[in-house]
């Protein structure tokens, strides 16, 4: 039985100094719906536990300029709530209200979500078709951002370092042009856990009637969320019409076949992926609701 | 290590394990059993408690995550003897079988109104959705929440209460409960512990 050690900084000055003496056995406490979890198991006790829930600088939602800056311990309620996300990244917005019951929104953060590395985190997917960075800090003060796909690489594997901390996300603004949405589907319609997700960035142009900039995250079909540039192609430049959603159906579920070919849970998946693409487009609603032959 | 605790306004030092719990510092160390741990993995929200003005799940909370917020639990509702205008509104709509949910229950229902004095019964539903009950169903806990908002739903009767039973054939609530989910407590003639 380890004797855990528990550090709470007040300020990004001290979590860079509690940083400095990390070890792989170090741990950051966020929310700690996931950590507290897993640092219960025999075996898995830290040395160190760095607790945030004093670190109040880092829970905020700002706009500067053409860009939207998240702390890294805003939580689930407060994405889900916040004018400047609801506006500017509904994507976001709308997985934070998918994750967990309340009680769980009310604590767990975004930085947790994707620093805890589950294939299936809702966060994470939306983040990815925000096309955010991810900014840290690490023990010797220095600050870097890199994106958030060179961040997650595996279930539950990330790149952070033991002595390296998530302090922001940052990602440009979507805007009046700019349409988004964030579907999953689960073994339940509320309070569950993703068996698949999706969330869709587009813009669409009036004058040209196409979308462009089209960028789509997938979430529980792989080792951990991720986009398709292949998927995305299926929609840039496609008008907004129902022979659109048929092939982004179609794409998706070639996408799923791609990602995890053989898995026994692939036939579900390609089913399912024809339904929560409708969702996805529906959701975008730059054409009237149109749903699936399933002839 | 030390930790000072605010729990249903009284200030606490308490001793306690660096990676506790505070589902087990309120239980364990304070005594207040109240609130109950069901799957302790923040799923079944049978130890849901108020920190800062917010439902969590106590039990994947460490206690020193609590440090300098406001904590209330269940006793917290009935601090002078008398029931909650809440809790009085779970007994008089059956909302309570077993009795082991009713605390997080209570803790989430409290949370809403807090911030919410006149939720709409998708917004009970949705801050409820944590809060699993394996007895009753969910609909008396629902009029309940809805009645201690002052949005008053017909009432069961409570064995040694005087009250007046909603007749099946004059009430709309309960026809039109008929051919959808019925619960007992929606049930003209249940009682309570039957």
């Amino acid at each position: 039985m380890v004797t855990t050690e528990v550090v709470t900084p007040a300020t990004v000055i001290e979590l860079s100094e509690a940083l400095a003496g990390a070890t792989p056995r170090t741990r950051l406490l966020a929310g700690g719906t996931d950590l507290v979890r897993a640092i219960r198991r025999p075996g898995d006790e830290p040395d160190v536990l760095i607790d945030l829930s004093q670190l109040a600088e880092l829970a905020y939602v700002r706009r500067e300029g053409e860009t939207l800056h998240i702390g890294a311990t805003t939580t689930f309620t407060e994405l889900e709530t916040h004018p400047l996300v609801r506006e500017h990244a509904p994507c976001l917005a709308q997985a934070a209200s998918q994750v967990g019951s309340v009680q769980i929104r009310n604590v767990a953060t975004l930085a947790g979500n994707v620093a805890n590395a589950s294939p299936c985190a809702d966060g994470a997917t939306a983040l990815m078709a925000l096309a955010a960075d991810v900014t840290t800090v690490d023990g010797a003060g220095h600050s870097s951002t890199r994106p958030l796909r060179d961040v997650l690489v595996g279930s539950g594997a990330t790149t952070l370092e033991s002595d390296e901390a998530i302090v922001e996300f940052s990602f440009p603004a979507l805007g009046t042009a700019h349409r988004s949405a964030f579907v999953k589907i689960g073994s339940r319609t509320a309070v569950t856990v993703a068996r698949l997700s999706v969330a869709l960035v587009v813009r669409f142009d009036p004058a040209a009637g196409v979308l462009a900039d089209v960028r789509i995250g997938l979430g529980a079909v792989g080792q951990t969320a991720f986009r398709d540039p292949e998927l995305e192609k299926v929609l840039e430049g496609q008008p907004a019409d129902e022979e659109s959603a048929r092939l982004f159906a179609e794409g998706c579920v070639a996408a799923v076949r791609r990602s995890i070919p053989g898995r026994y849970s692939l036939p579900y998946k390609q089913h399912a992926a024809v339904g929560l693409a409708y969702d996805a487009w529906n959701a975008l609603a730059l054409c009237p609701p149109c749903e699936p032959d399933w002839g | 290590m030390n930790l000072v605790l605010k729990v249903n306004g009284t200030v606490y030092e308490v001793d306690i394990p660096p990676t506790a719990r505070l589902l087990d510092v309120l239980r364990d160390t304070l005594g207040l059993t109240g609130t109950k741990e069901g799957c302790g993995e923040g799923e079944c929200g049978a130890c849901t408690v108020i920190v800062g003005g917010k439902a969590v799940n106590s039990c994947v909370m460490l206690a020193v995550q609590a440090r300098g917020k406001e904590v209330v639990t269940v006793e917290g509702l009935a601090a002078d003897g008398e029931l909650d205008d809440l809790q009085q509104k779970f007994v008089e709509h059956g909302a309570v079988q077993c009795g082991f949910c009713t605390p997080g229950m209570l803790m989430s229902a409290k949370a809403l109104l807090m911030r919410n004095p006149l939720p709409s019964e998708q917004d009970i539903r949705v801050a409820l959705a944590g809060n699993l009950c394996r007895c009753t169903g969910y609909s008396a806990i629902v009029s309940a929440v809805r009645a201690a908002s002052g949005q008053e739903t017909a009432a069961i009767e409570v064995p040694g209460e005087s009250g007046t039973l909603p007749a099946a054939e004059s009430s709309p609530d309960v026809e039109a409960k008929v051919g959808a989910v019925m619960t007992t407590a929606d049930l003209p003639g249940y009682q309570a512990g039957q």
